[in-house]
C-alpha cells in the first residue's frame, strides 16, 4: 500500500502515464476556458466542439484593451490594489499578534488562540450585513478601504495560526545566545526570529493575498461604482450583461486566474505546506 | 537594565504584541457578529435603517422564516450540498492520494499542480462551470450527444435537480485537492515498515489498508472532514454566480438566501436571522472540531 519503491520499472511507468490521464481530466476545465478564450464566436458554438481553436483569434483580449465598455484592466489594478493592501494590515498585525502568543505567557493567551481560530470559520455572510451599515455610518461605503478591511478578518487569522508555529518552534537558547550579544528585545526579534519565520510569512504573504484576490461579496456589497469594483465582480457584472459572449467571458477569467497561477507556479511549496500545516495544526 | 529585564521576563508585555490584531478582529469581527444576532431580533429594511432606534420584534423573523418554504428547501439545500460535495470531495480525494502515495516519476510536481483548481478565485471556477453546463454550448451537452446518450441537450442549470448536481459537481473540483493534499500528507507518516510487514504476514491490500492504514490515519480523515464541512457549508460566491438560487429559488444555499434578503429585498433583519442560522450551526461543528483537535493535542 505504502511502498515507496514500486517493484518494476514497468509497473511505475504505467503509474506516470495514469497520473497524467487524471491529470489531464481534472485540468481539463481551464485548459476548455483558455482554448474558449482563444476562439472565434462562432467556432465556439460549433458541433462537435474544436479541441484547439481552427483560428486563433486574440480579439477578446485586445477589445478589452481599446474600447472600454467595460476595462478589465482597470478591475485588475483594483483587485491589485484589493489584495496588495489586505496583505499589509495581515501580515502588520498578524507578526507581533503570533510572536507574543508564541513566546510569551499571559492570562487569557488561550481565549485569544481560540477566537482567532473561530473566527477563520465565520461565514462571510454572517458579517455581510452589519459590516454594509458599519460601513455606511463610518462614510467609507464605496471606498476600496471597506472590502480591504473586510478581507482582512480572513488574513489576520490564518496568519496568526500559521506564524504561531513557526515562532513556537525556536528554540528558546537561540534568543538568548542573541541577548548575550547584546541585541535587545526587538532587534532579536529583527535579526533572529523574522528571518526563521520567513518561510511562514511568504506562506501568509501569498493566502492572504489570494483571499483578497478571490473575494467577491465584500467587493460587489461594499463598491457600488463599477469603476472601483474588483475583477470578479467584474466578471459577475459581465456575465449579466453579456451572459452569452462566450470568448470575453473566458478572456475575463483567464485574465483573473493567470496571477494566481504564477504565484502557484513560484510559489508551490510554501502553499502545500501552508496548506497542510493551517489546516492539520489548526 | 535589570528593572528592564525583569519586566520582559513578565509574559504580561505579550499583550502588547496581540493587542492591536486582537483590536483589529473584535472591532471587525467580533462587533459584527454581535450586532447580527441583534440585527435579527430587529425589523430593519431601507426606511428604518437610517433611523437611531430601530424596532425591537423578537423572534419574529424567524417566525416568518420557518414558515417560509424557501428557507426550508434552502437548509435542505445546504445539508445535500454539503454532504454531497464531502462524498465525492473525500473518496476522489483518498483514492488520489493513495494513489500518488506509491511513489513514482513525475508523482510530486503532478500532485503539486493539482492544487490549481483549490487556488483560483470560486467566481471564476463558476463561470468555468456555468459555461460548460451550459445548454446550447456546453461541453458537457455536446459530449453526451456526440456518444449518443442524450438525444436533445439537457437544461442542466434550469431544472432544480440538474441545477443542484451540477453545483455539487464544481464544488467538489474544488475540494478534490484539498482533501488529496491532507490525506497525502497524512500518508506519509505512517512508516512504510508497518504495511511492509503486514504483507509479509500475508495480509491482504485492502486487509492491510482498513487494519493499518485508515485507524492510523483517523485522526487526518476526522479533521479533513470536519474542515470540508465547514468550508463548504458557508459556500456562497460559486452559488451566487453559477445559479443565484434559481430556477425558482430553488438551488438557495443559506448563505445566498440571507444575501438575497438582505442587499436584493433590503429585508435586512431577515437577511441577518438567516445567517444567524447558519452561524449557529457551523458554530457547533467548529466548536466539536476544536475539541477534537485539543483533545488529541493533549493526548499526543
Amino acid at each position: 500500500m505504502n511502498g515507496r519503491k514500486v517493484s518494476s520499472k514497468r509497473s511505475a511507468v504505467g503509474l506516470s502515464v495514469l497520473s497524467i490521464v487524471v491529470f489531464v481530466i481534472l485540468m481539463f476545465p481551464i485548459y476548455w476556458i483558455v482554448v474558449t478564450s482563444l476562439k472565434k464566436e462562432i467556432e465556439i458554438f460549433k458541433v462537435p466542439p474544436t479541441l484547439v481553436p481552427h483560428e486563433l483569434n486574440l480579439d477578446s483580449y485586445v477589445a478589452q484593451l481599446k474600447h472600454g465598455d467595460f476595462n478589465m484592466f482597470g478591475s485588475f489594478k483594483n483587485s491589485f490594489i484589493i489584495s496588495a493592501s489586505t496583505m499589509l494590515i495581515s501580515l502588520v498585525l498578524a507578526i507581533p499578534a503570533s510572536y507574543g502568543i508564541a513566546r510569551f505567557k499571559f492570562k487569557g493567551k488561550r481565549v485569544f488562540l481560540l477566537s482567532f481560530l473561530v473566527t477563520q470559520m465565520l461565514p462571510v455572510s454572517v458579517l455581510l450585513t452589519p459590516m454594509f451599515i458599519m460601513f455606511r455610518n463610518a462614510h467609507i461605503l464605496n471606498t476600496q478601504l471597506s472590502p480591504i478591511l473586510a478581507d482582512a478578518t480572513i488574513g489576520i487569522p490564518f496568519s496568526v495560526l500559521i506564524l504561531i508555529g513557526y515562532f513556537a518552534s525556536i528554540p528558546r537558547e537561540l534568543e538568548d545566545a542573541s541577548r548575550i550579544d547584546g541585541c535587545n528585545r526587538f532587534s532579536a526579534f529583527l535579526s533572529v526570529f523574522l528571518p526563521i519565520a520567513m518561510p511562514g510569512v511568504v506562506v501568509c504573504v501569498v493566502f492572504s493575498f489570494l483571499y483578497g484576490w478571490g473575494d467577491l461579496a465584500y467587493g460587489m456589497t461594499f463598491l457600488q461604482d463599477q469603476v472601483m469594483r474588483p475583477i470578479t465582480a467584474g466578471i459577475f457584472n459581465f456575465m449579466g450583461q453579456y451572459g452569452t459572449k462566450w470568448s470575453y467571458l473566458t478572456a475575463f477569467a483567464v485574465v483573473t486566474i493567470a496571477p494566481v497561477v504564477l504565484i502557484f507556479v513560484f510559489m508551490q511549496n510554501y502553499i502545500i505546506s501552508g496548506l497542510t500545516s493551517g489546516a492539520i495544526k489548526g | 537594565m535589570k528593572r528592564i529585564r525583569r519586566f520582559f521576563r513578565n509574559g504580561n508585555i505579550g499583550y502588547l504584541f496581540v493587542l492591536p490584531a486582537a483590536l483589529y478582529m473584535i472591532l471587525l469581527a467580533g462587533y459584527p457578529i454581535v450586532s447580527n444576532i441583534i440585527l435579527g431580533f430587529q425589523d430593519v429594511n431601507v426606511s428604518s435603517l437610517n433611523k437611531p432606534d430601530k424596532p425591537f420584534v423578537g423572534f419574529h423573523n424567524y417566525r416568518i422564516l420557518l414558515e417560509d418554504p424557501v428557507l426550508r428547501t434552502s437548509l435542505v439545500n445546504t445539508f445535500v450540498f454539503t454532504i454531497g460535495c464531502l462524498v465525492l470531495q473525500f473518496s476522489i480525494g483518498f483514492a488520489l492520494a493513495l494513489f500518488f502515495n506509491r511513489g513514482f516519476p513525475g508523482a510530486k510536481p503532478i500532485r503539486g499542480l493539482m492544487m490549481i483548481p483549490w487556488m483560483i478565485p470560486m467566481t471564476v471556477t463558476a463561470l468555468i462551470f456555468k459555461f460548460m453546463f451550459s445548454s446550447n454550448v456546453g461541453i458537457i451537452n455536446q459530449a453526451l450527444q456526440a456518444i449518443g446518450l442524450v438525444a436533445q441537450p439537457i437544461d442542466w442549470l434550469l431544472n432544480p435537480i440538474s441545477a443542484r448536481f451540477a453545483l455539487i459537481v464544481a464544488n467538489t473540483w474544488i475540494g478534490i485537492p484539498f482533501n488529496m493534499i491532507l490525506l497525502f500528507a497524512g500518508l506519509t507518516t505512517i512508516p512504510v515498515e508497518l504495511t511492509e510487514a503486514a504483507a509479509i504476514d500475508g495480509a491482504t491490500r485492502w486487509h492491510a489498508f482498513r487494519k493499518i492504514t485508515v485507524p492510523m490515519l483517523k485522526p487526518v480523515i476526522e479533521a479533513v472532514l470536519m474542515l470540508g464541512f465547514i468550508y463548504t457549508f458557508k459556500v456562497f460566491d460559486l452559488v451566487f454566480v453559477m445559479t443565484n438560487g434559481g430556477p425558482a429559488n430553488s438551488t438557495h444555499l443559506l448563505s445566498t438566501l440571507s444575501y438575497k434578503l438582505s442587499f436584493s429585498l433590503f429585508k435586512y433583519s431577515q437577511g441577518a436571522a438567516v445567517a444567524n442560522i447558519l452561524f449557529v450551526i457551523l458554530l457547533t461543528v467548529s466548536v466539536l472540531y476544536l475539541r477534537f483537535v485539543y483533545e488529541d493535542k493533549e493526548a499526543a
